[in-house]
C-alpha cells in the first residue's frame, strides 16, 4: 500500500473525461476500474475521492449522468461526455502537456557550464 | 460563466440534497454490488471479497459525507446551523441580550441619524451637473454688514473676460415680487438671472423650459421660472401651472418652467426671472455703475482648471480692478475677494454644528461598544465551560470563532434594526434643525449609502467583539480539556482589558457632559442676554406696500421713476397711518408705531456714514449704519429706552427740518464721551446717488438703547432712525403694544391690514418673543441634543463600571471569603470594592476633563457667553460623574459585603 500514490488534485478530472472519451458512457465504478487499470495499480481511489469529483464535473456541465442497466442488469447510474467537456478535454490536455513538458525541462539532468 | 453555473447548481443543491442523499446511496452500492462481483469472479469467497471491496471504498459514510460537500454549500449549512445555535444561546440569557442590543440599538441609531444629516448636507454630491466644479464667489469688505456685499454688473464683466480658468459665471440678482393670488398677495424672494445661468449651474427643468441667452433681451417678455419647493407649497405639484400667467407686483408674467429641486446660496428662493422682469436691473444705472452691488456669482470651473488656479486669476484680476478704479475700493475697508467650492458655501455654515453632534453620536456608539464588548467579555468567561466541552468534542479554533462571530452579528445586526427605527425618528427631528443651518436639509434621507454606514458599523462591531473574547490557540486545547470544568480565567490580560474598557467609557461620558455643559450654559446665557427691549406683549408686522418694479414699469427715465415712486410712496404713507390708527383703536392695544422693519431683525439697508466735522483716519474702514425708521410711538410699543433727548414728533414732518435718533453703539462709534444730541451726521458714500435718499445733514434729537437686531449672539449694531415720514418706505412694519395675550390679536389685525391694502402681502406676524426665540432656537436644540448624548452616555457608563465590578467581586467570591473568615469586617471588604472602583473612575474623569478641554476648543465656535475652558463646567462634570460613579460601585461593593464567607468556603 504504502507505494501507491494518492492522486493529484486536479488530474483526476482530466484523468475523469479522458476515460469517458475512450470508452463512452460508463458507471463509476467502470471509471474507477479503467483508471486504476490504466495507472497499474500504482494509484488507489476511493469513493469520497472519486464521487465528489463526478458530482463536480456534472455541476460544470462537462458530463452528465443518467440512470441504466448495466451489462449484468444492475442499475447504474452512466456518466457520458457533453460537448463542452469534449472541449474541456482538449484544452486540459493540452495544458497538461505543456506543464509536463516545462517540468520536464526544469528536472532534466544538470549541464555543466561551459 | 462555468463558475456562476456550478455556484448556482450548488446553491440548489442545498435546497435538493435529501432526494440526492438517497440517490448517492444507490450509486454507492452499485458500486460496491459491483467490484464484490468482480473479486467473486476471480475466486474470492463471497465474505472476502465483500470485505476487499469495502477496504478499497475507503468508508462509505466518508464517501457520502464529501459528495454532500461537493453537492451543496456546506458553509451556508454550517452558519444555519451556527444561527440556529447562537439564536437558542441568546434565548437563555435573555437579560444579557436585551441590554446589548437596547445599547447597540440606541448608539447605532444616534450614529445613522446623525450621519444621514451630515451625508445630505455636507457630503453628497449637489444635485447640480458636476456640481463639484461650481465656485462660489463672495466680496466682502471691512465694516458693519460688510462682510458678503456681492458684486456690480462691471465687476462681474471684468471677471468674466479676465478669468480663463472660469468656464461661465453665473449672475443672479436677490429680489422681492409680490404674487398677486386669489387668495391673496405672497411675498416672492426671487432671483433675476442671466441667460446663461442655468447651463452654468447645470440645472435642468422638470417640466416645461428654463431661460437661456435669447432671454436676455431686448424686447423680450418677463418668464418666470419655480424652483421645485415652491411649486410643491404654493401650487401642490399641479403640472398645468406651465404657461399660465400671474400677477408679479404691477406685470404679468408667464410660468415658463419648473426647475428640478436644487439647493440656493446665501438665499432661499421660491422663483427666477430673466432680467427683464426688473426694469431697474437693465437700466444704466445697474449695469454700469461699479459700486452698485447686487448681484451673486456662481461660476463654473473651465475643463481642465483647478481651484488654486481660479484664485489666482480672480486675484489678479481683482488686483487690477482696484489699481484701476480707486474710488470703488477704499483701501482702509480692505476689499477682498473670496472663492469657495458652492459646496462648502452650502454647508459652511452646518459644518461646526453637524461635526460636532457627529463627534457625539461617535462617542456614544464607542461607550455603548465598549460596554457591550464588557458584557462579551464577562459571558465569554461563564461560557468557557461550554467552549471547552465543545472543542473537546472537536470543534475547532476556527469554528469556535466563527460561533462567536455568527453570535455577535446576529446581535448587532438587531441592533442595527431597532437603531435604524430610532433613527427614523430622529431624522425628522434633525431635518428641522439642519433646515436653519442649511439650504439643502431637504436632501437628508435614510438611503443606501446612510445604510451601507450602519451595516459597516454593525458588522465591524461584531468582528471586533468576536475577536477580543481570547479563544486558545490551536494545539492548546488539550490544556484547555484537561483543566475541564475549573475556571480558566479572570485572567490578569483580560481583566486589565475590562478595566481599560471602563476607564474609557468614563473618560469619555466626561468629554459629552463637558460638551453638554458648555452649550447648555450656551443657551442660558444667550437667553439671558437684554434685547433692549420689553419683549412682553408685543406684536410685530412686516407687510411692505411699496413695489418697486411697479414704480420703474412707467419707463426707464430715472426722473420719472423717480416721481412715480414718489407719488406711491405718498399712497402707502397714509395707508400705513391708516393701518396704524385703526390698530390703536383695537381693544387690548396699548400702542402702535410704523417702521420700516420689525424690532430685532436686521434693516434691509446699510449706508455709508459721516459725521460733521469728523473726518475718517487714512486706513480706517469706512464707518456703515443701519437704516432704520420709526414713527413716534415705534419705541414706545416695541419698548425700546430713550436715553437722551426726545422722541420723533407729530411735527417731524417731510417738509420739516430733518431730525434721527441714534442708537447707544452709534453715539459710542461717532462721539465717544460726548453728547451727541444736537450733532449733525448724514448719509454718504458712491451708493446714495442711486437711492431716493438725501446726503444733507441730519440733526440728532434722541439716542436710544441698544436692541439685538443682529441676532442675540451677534454685538449691536450702529444703527440710524429716521422718521417714518422723512424717508421712502422701502419697507415697512407694524408694532403693537397689547394689555395681555398679543397673539390674539393676530386675527383682527390682519383683517385691518389686509382690508386698507388687500394687495398687500403680510410677510411675517410674529410677536418680538418669538422672534427672540428664533435666535435662541437652534442653540437650545444643539444643547439638547448633546446632553441628551451625554445623559445616555453617563448611563451606558454607570452599567459599565457596576457590571464590572460585580463581576470582579464574583470572580473573587472565594478570596473575599477567605478573608472575612480571616477577620476582615464587612465594612472593609465593602471599601476595598469600592477603592476598585474608585480607582477606575478617578483614572477615567482625569483623562475626560483632559479630552473635554481639547474638546471645548473645537467647538469655540459654538459657544456663548462661556469660555471654551470654563472651571465650572469642568469642574461640576468631574464631580458629577464621580458622583454618579460612586453609586454605581456602591451596588457591587454592598453585594461584596454581604459574602456569607461559610458558604463560599463550603462550595470552594
Amino acid at each position: 500500500m504504502a507505494d501507491k500514490l494518492d492522486v493529484q488534485p486536479g488530474t483526476l478530472a482530466l484523468m475523469i473525461l479522458r476515460t469517458l472519451e475512450v470508452l463512452g458512457p460508463l458507471h463509476g465504478y467502470g471509471i474507477a476500474r479503467r483508471i486504476e487499470d490504466t495507472a497499474q495499480h500504482r494509484l488507489t481511489l476511493n469513493y469520497g475521492t472519486l464521487y465528489p469529483a463526478l458530482l463536480k464535473l456534472e455541476q460544470e456541465g462537462f458530463i452528465h449522468a443518467e440512470w441504466r442497466q448495466s451489462e449484468n442488469n444492475r442499475r447504474a447510474k452512466f456518466y457520458a461526455l457533453s460537448a463542452a467537456g469534449r472541449k474541456q478535454l482538449a484544452r486540459e490536455t493540452r495544458d497538461w502537456h505543456r506543464t509536463a513538458d516545462l517540468i520536464a525541462a526544469f528536472l532534466a539532468p544538470k549541464r555543466e557550464a561551459p | 460563466m462555468r463558475f456562476f453555473r456550478a455556484a448556482l447548481r450548488r446553491l440548489a443543491g442545498v435546497f435538493t440534497g435529501h432526494r440526492a442523499d438517497a440517490e448517492l446511496q444507490e450509486e454507492l452500492r452499485a458500486h460496491l454490488e459491483m467490484e464484490t462481483a468482480e473479486h467473486i469472479r476471480r475466486g474470492m469467497d463471497p465474505a472476502a471479497a465483500r470485505r476487499q471491496a469495502l477496504l478499497t471504498a475507503g468508508g462509505l459514510t466518508q464517501a457520502a459525507e464529501a459528495v454532500h460537500d461537493q453537492r451543496g454549500l456546506p458553509w451556508i449549512e454550517h452558519i444555519a446551523a451556527d444561527v440556529r445555535y447562537a439564536l437558542r444561546t441568546l434565548r437563555h440569557s435573555p437579560a444579557f441580550t436585551a441590554v446589548v442590543v437596547i445599547t447597540l440599538a440606541l448608539g447605532i441609531g444616534a450614529n445613522t441619524a446623525i450621519f444621514s444629516v451630515v451625508r445630505g448636507v455636507l457630503l453628497k454630491p449637489l444635485p447640480n451637473r458636476d456640481g463639484d466644479r461650481l465656485l462660489y464667489l463672495r466680496q466682502s469688505a471691512d465694516g458693519q454688514g460688510q462682510a458678503n456685499i456681492s458684486f456690480s454688473v462691471p465687476e462681474v464683466r471684468d471677471l468674466r473676460t479676465g478669468v480663463p480658468s472660469l468656464g461661465g459665471i453665473a449672475e443672479y440678482s436677490p429680489w422681492n415680487l409680490t404674487l398677486q393670488g386669489d387668495d391673496g398677495a405672497v411675498r416672492l424672494d426671487v432671483g433675476l438671472v442671466t441667460g446663461n445661468y442655468f447651463d452654468v449651474m447645470g440645472l435642468s427643468p422638470v417640466l416645461g423650459r428654463l431661460t437661456r441667452p435669447s432671454d436676455d433681451g431686448p424686447g423680450v417678455p418677463p418668464v418666470m421660472i419655480i424652483t421645485h419647493t415652491f411649486w410643491m407649497k404654493r401650487f401642490g405639484g399641479d403640472p398645468s401651472i406651465v404657461g399660465k400667467q400671474v400677477k408679479l407686483d404691477a406685470q404679468s408674467v408667464t410660468v415658463i418652467g419648473v426647475l428640478q429641486p436644487a439647493p440656493f446660496f446665501p438665499d432661499r428662493i421660491d422663483a427666477l426671472l430673466n432680467m427683464v422682469a426688473s426694469p431697474h436691473h437693465v437700466s444704466a444705472q445697474m449695469v454700469q455703475n461699479r459700486v452698485h452691488r447686487m448681484t451673486e456669482v456662481v461660476a463654473r470651473l473651465a475643463p481642465g482648471a483647478s481651484v488654486a488656479q481660479a484664485r489666482s486669476e480672480v486675484a489678479a484680476v481683482y488686483a487690477r480692478m482696484q489699481r484701476d478704479y480707486k474710488e470703488a475700493y477704499n483701501p482702509g475697508s480692505h476689499y477682498r475677494i473670496t472663492v469657495t467650492p458652492f459646496k462648502e458655501a452650502l454647508g459652511e455654515r452646518a459644518r461646526l454644528t453637524l461635526w460636532l453632534l457627529m463627534g457625539a453620536a461617535a462617542f456614544v456608539m464607542i461607550i455603548s461598544a465598549a460596554n457591550v464588548a464588557n458584557l462579551t467579555l464577562m459571558r465569554g468567561v461563564r461560557r468557557e465551560h461550554e467552549l471547552v466541552v465543545r472543542a473537546a468534542l472537536g470543534a475547532g479554533v476556527a469554528r469556535l470563532r466563527r460561533l462567536l462571530l455568527v453570535e455577535n452579528l446576529l446581535l448587532t445586526l438587531v441592533g442595527a434594526v431597532l437603531g435604524v427605527i430610532i433613527a427614523i425618528f430622529g431624522v425628522q427631528l434633525l431635518i428641522s434643525l439642519a433646515a436653519r443651518y442649511s439650504p439643502r436639509a431637504n436632501e437628508i434621507r435614510l438611503d443606501g449609502v446612510v445604510l451601507g454606514f450602519t451595516l459597516a458599523l454593525s458588522v465591524t462591531l461584531a468582528l471586533l467583539l468576536s475577536f477580543i473574547a481570547s479563544l486558545p490557540r490551536e494545539g492548546t486545547f488539550a490544556s484547555w480539556i484537561s483543566a475541564g470544568v475549573r475556571r480558566m480565567s479572570g485572567s490578569l490580560r483580560k481583566q486589565r482589558l475590562q478595566r481599560g474598557l471602563v476607564v474609557a467609557q468614563v473618560a469619555v461620558s466626561v468629554v459629552l457632559l463637558a460638551g453638554a455643559g458648555l452649550l447648555t450654559r450656551t443657551m442660558v446665557r444667550l437667553s439671558e442676554v437684554d434685547s433692549g427691549l420689553r419683549t412682553e406683549e408685543v406684536l410685530a408686522l412686516d407687510v411692505p406696500l411699496l413695489q418697486l418694479s411697479s414704480a420703474a414699469s412707467g419707463g426707464t427715465d430715472p426722473m420719472a421713476w423717480f416721481r412715480r415712486l414718489m407719488e406711491m410712496d405718498a399712497i402707502a404713507k397714509q395707508q400705513y397711518e391708516r393701518m396704524r390708527t385703526e390698530i390703536r383703536a383695537l381693544p387690548g392695544v396699548n400702542e402702535a408705531g410704523l417702521g420700516s422693519s420689525m424690532p430685532l431683525t436686521t434693516s434691509m439697508l446699510t449706508f455709508e456714514v459721516k459725521a460733521e466735522a469728523r473726518a475718517i483716519d487714512v486706513g480706517e474702514a469706512v464707518p456703515h449704519a443701519d437704516v432704520r425708521t420709526a414713527s413716534p410711538d415705534y419705541f414706545r410699543a416695541s419698548g425700546i429706552p430713550l436715553l437722551r433727548g426726545r422722541e420723533f414728533t407729530s411735527t417731524d414732518q417731510a417738509s420739516s427740518g430733518l431730525v434721527v435718533i441714534v442708537n447707544k453703539t452709534f453715539a459710542d462709534q461717532f462721539f465717544p464721551g460726548e453728547d451727541p444730541v444736537e450733532k449733525r451726521i448724514a448719509w454718504t458714500g458712491p451708493l446714495l446717488k442711486l437711492s431716493p435718499i438725501s446726503g444733507d445733514w441730519r440733526t440728532i434729537v434722541g439716542v436710544t438703547g441698544n436692541t439685538r437686531d443682529g441676532g442675540l449672539d451677534a454685538a449691536p449694531r450702529a444703527t440710524v432712525f429716521m422718521p417714518f415720514t422723512q424717508m421712502i418706505s422701502i419697507s415697512g412694519a407694524l408694532v403693537i403694544r397689547a394689555d395681555s395675550n398679543a397673539p390674539g390679536l393676530v386675527a383682527a389685525v390682519t383683517r385691518v391690514v389686509h382690508r386698507i391694502a388687500p394687495q398687500a402681502p403680510i410677510v411675517s406676524v410674529l410677536t418680538v418673543a418669538q422672534i427672540k426665540d428664533q435666535s435662541v432656537a437652534p442653540r437650545r436644540l444643539n444643547a439638547a441634543l448633546v446632553s441628551s448624548f451625554g445623559v445616555l452616555a453617563v448611563i451606558i457608563a454607570a452599567v459599565g463600571i457596576a457590571g464590572v465590578l460585580a463581576f470582579s467581586v464574583s470572580a473573587r467570591t472565594n478570596e473575599i471569603g477567605i478573608r472575612m473568615s480571616l477577620g476582615a469586617d464587612r465594612g472593609r471588604v465593602q471599601r476595598m470594592i469600592l477603592k476598585e472602583g474608585a480607582a477606575l473612575l478617578a483614572i477615567g474623569v482625569v483623562l475626560g476633563v483632559a479630552g473635554a478641554w481639547v474638546a471645548g476648543g473645537i467647538i469655540r465656535g459654538l459657544l456663548f457667553g462661556v469660555a471654551p475652558h470654563d472651571p465650572a463646567t469642568l469642574i461640576g462634570v468631574a464631580v458629577m460623574m464621580a458622583a454618579i460613579g460612586v453609586v454605581a460601585c456602591w451596588i457591587p461593593a454592598v453585594r461584596a459585603a454581604r459574602i456569607d464567607p461559610a458558604i463560599t468556603m463550603r462550595s470552594a
